[in-house]
């Protein structure tokens, strides 16, 4: 009387079923063992593969760092893992022909997303071997993009000033101390400029609330039009306020910024009956530019920009007055 | 008195810059730029007091990979780097830009294999260089706070345990950061340990 089971199914058969790549080798890259996961995404049949050397079996490259790591495992018989974040596709192998028409492209398939785990093995005979583990990435990948760019989405609407569709006070808060928490470590200059639409509430009491918002949408358009380099961040502050952040100018090169953001806005020569500086739309600029020093408080610059454009309105509007 | 004598601080920190070497070629390669990677120093603890010696210069949770792994002494390695730091290398690797908890899953992957490199060199210099074999386990990556970590040091061992730790240095695409690589050891795997360094000092004719 026998306790031992009787398998009622070979192993090699689960091995064929299995829903990932099995490749085993020997010290000298010889392959013992090819699933036919690996034989269809690789599209080199088992017979072809087992005893071939794994590097020679492909008519692709097979990626330096993997060839590596497989020697590590078998020197050291430590085990390693190959994330699809840095490797991407180090086989080559490809996705289901089915999936690969399904993306529709003619041009050469691309190569499935991988992630591969190495773990030493001993045989029974006492010979180091070395098992390659793949599974498919692709699906994460996917679901990881696509969660990103929902995300994007959300940051940028949060990030995002309603009406005039440029950045809001939130987005530029949380800007402006980590710019100023990086150009404290770099060493630099940060010009912080106010900018106040003159004479707004007159405006607004003259003209209505709608022909208020235009006005606000088109000096936020004009002074965007303004910025050309990528690290500039212009925001709506308050109301009619607006406040912009640029990096590595001179405080005269400040002050010409600020007065081409005034020039700009006067230019849009938009009609304003109850403004008492010019019959259109201006605006007052305070720019402050100060070298940063790390651990500098953000306030500081803050209200000097904000007392400048306080004398700026003192001193009749449609003014720039700029400080350092 | 310290349980390693300086000689044998001086044979460790050898080794284990022997691997920092061989990690810091493995990334280069992957990055496609230079890492630089290196072990300034080496030093033994009672587990007890690695609170006070490592944990407490930093504030924040840590972003942590580790590996059991057997052979002539036991121990398990965690390599620990502070969020801040653990998110700027993620960063300086992939160009990412997300806080720690929202890390993707492919992220999280990515920092695996940065650690089981880092892990697996050392392991591999050791096992070179003291003429032994190292099995492991698969890396595991994990997020704890200070309090998480102390927790673990006080259970996995007993009041007779150590930790060696080591100070790593990695400049990444140019960005300087470092971490910790703590190796928890019980006390007879400790003396195991030195007994291999004090073996391999007396073969290269300083024992």
């Amino acid at each position: 009387m026998s306790t031992a089971v009787v398998p009622r199914f070979r192993a090699e058969d689960v091995l064929d079923q299995l829903h990932g790549g099995l490749i085993m080798l020997d010290a000298g890259l010889h392959i013992l063992l090819w699933n036919a996961w690996v034989a269809r995404h690789s599209r080199v049949p088992a017979d072809q593969a087992l005893g071939a050397r794994f590097e020679h079996v492909f008519d692709e490259r097979v990626s330096p760092a993997l060839l590596r790591a497989i020697d590590n495992t078998l020197g050291y018989g430590l085990p390693a893992v190959l994330s699809s974040a840095l490797h991407r596709a180090p086989l080559p192998l490809y996705p289901d022909h089915g999936a690969a028409q399904a993306a529709g492209a003619l041009a050469a398939p691309a190569r499935m997303v991988q992630s591969v785990v190495l773990t030493p093995l001993d045989s029974p005979e006492g010979e180091r071997l070395c098992l390659i583990q793949i599974s498919d990435a692709s699906n994460s990948v996917r679901r990881e993009k696509m969660l990103q760019s929902h995300s994007d989405v959300l940051k940028r609407q949060v990030g995002t000033d309603g009406l005039t569709g440029i950045h809001n006070r939130r987005h530029f808060d949380e800007h402006y101390a980590q710019t100023l928490q990086r150009v404290g470590k770099t060493g630099g200059t940060l010009s912080l400029f106010m900018v106040d639409v003159d004479f707004f509430k007159q405006y607004n009491d003259h003209y209505g609330h709608g022909p208020g918002d235009q006005v606000l949408k088109r000096v936020a358009a004009a002074l965007q039009g303004q910025l050309q380099r990528p690290g500039d961040l212009l925001a709506r502050y308050g109301g009619e306020e607006f406040i912009l952040l640029m990096e590595g100018l001179s405080p005269r090169q400040a002050a010409e910024v600020a007065e081409a953001l005034r020039e700009t806005v006067y230019a849009l020569a938009e009609p304003h009956a109850k403004s008492l500086v010019a019959h259109r739309v201006t605006i007052s600029v305070g720019v402050c530019t100060r070298a940063v020093q790390e651990g500098m408080d953000g306030r500081l610059l803050m209200s000097a920009a904000d007392a400048a454009l306080y004398r700026a309105k003192l001193g009749g509007r449609n003014k720039v007055v700029a400080t350092d | 008195m310290s349980i390693l004598n300086e000689i044998e601080r001086d044979a460790l920190t050898e080794i284990f810059n022997v691997g920092a070497g061989r990690a810091a070629q493995s990334l280069s390669e992957i990055v496609g730029d230079e890492v630089r990677l290196s072990v300034p120093s080496v030093e033994v603890l009672r587990s007890g007091a690695i609170d006070e010696q490592v944990l407490p210069r930093t504030r924040g949770r840590f972003a942590t990979v580790s590996q059991n792994f057997d052979g002539p002494f036991d121990a398990e390695a965690v390599l620990l780097f502070t969020e801040d730091r653990a998110l700027s290398i993620v960063r300086d690797m992939m160009g990412s830009q997300m806080s720690l908890d929202e890390l993707a899953e492919f992220e999280r992957e990515a920092m695996c294999e940065l650690g089981n490199i880092i892990l697996n060199a050392c392991l591999s210099a050791m096992a070179d260089m003291l003429e032994i074999t190292l099995n492991s386990s698969l890396p595991q990556y994990l997020v704890s706070s200070p309090d998480d970590i102390s927790a673990r040091l006080a259970s996995a061992q007993g009041d007779e345990s150590y930790v060696l730790v080591l100070h790593i240095d990695l400049v990444i695409e140019k960005h300087q950061t470092d971490g910790h690589l703590i190796f928890l050891l019980s006390s007879s795997s400790l003396h195991a340990l030195v007994e291999h360094v004090q073996r391999y000092l007396g073969k290269i004719g300083l024992g």
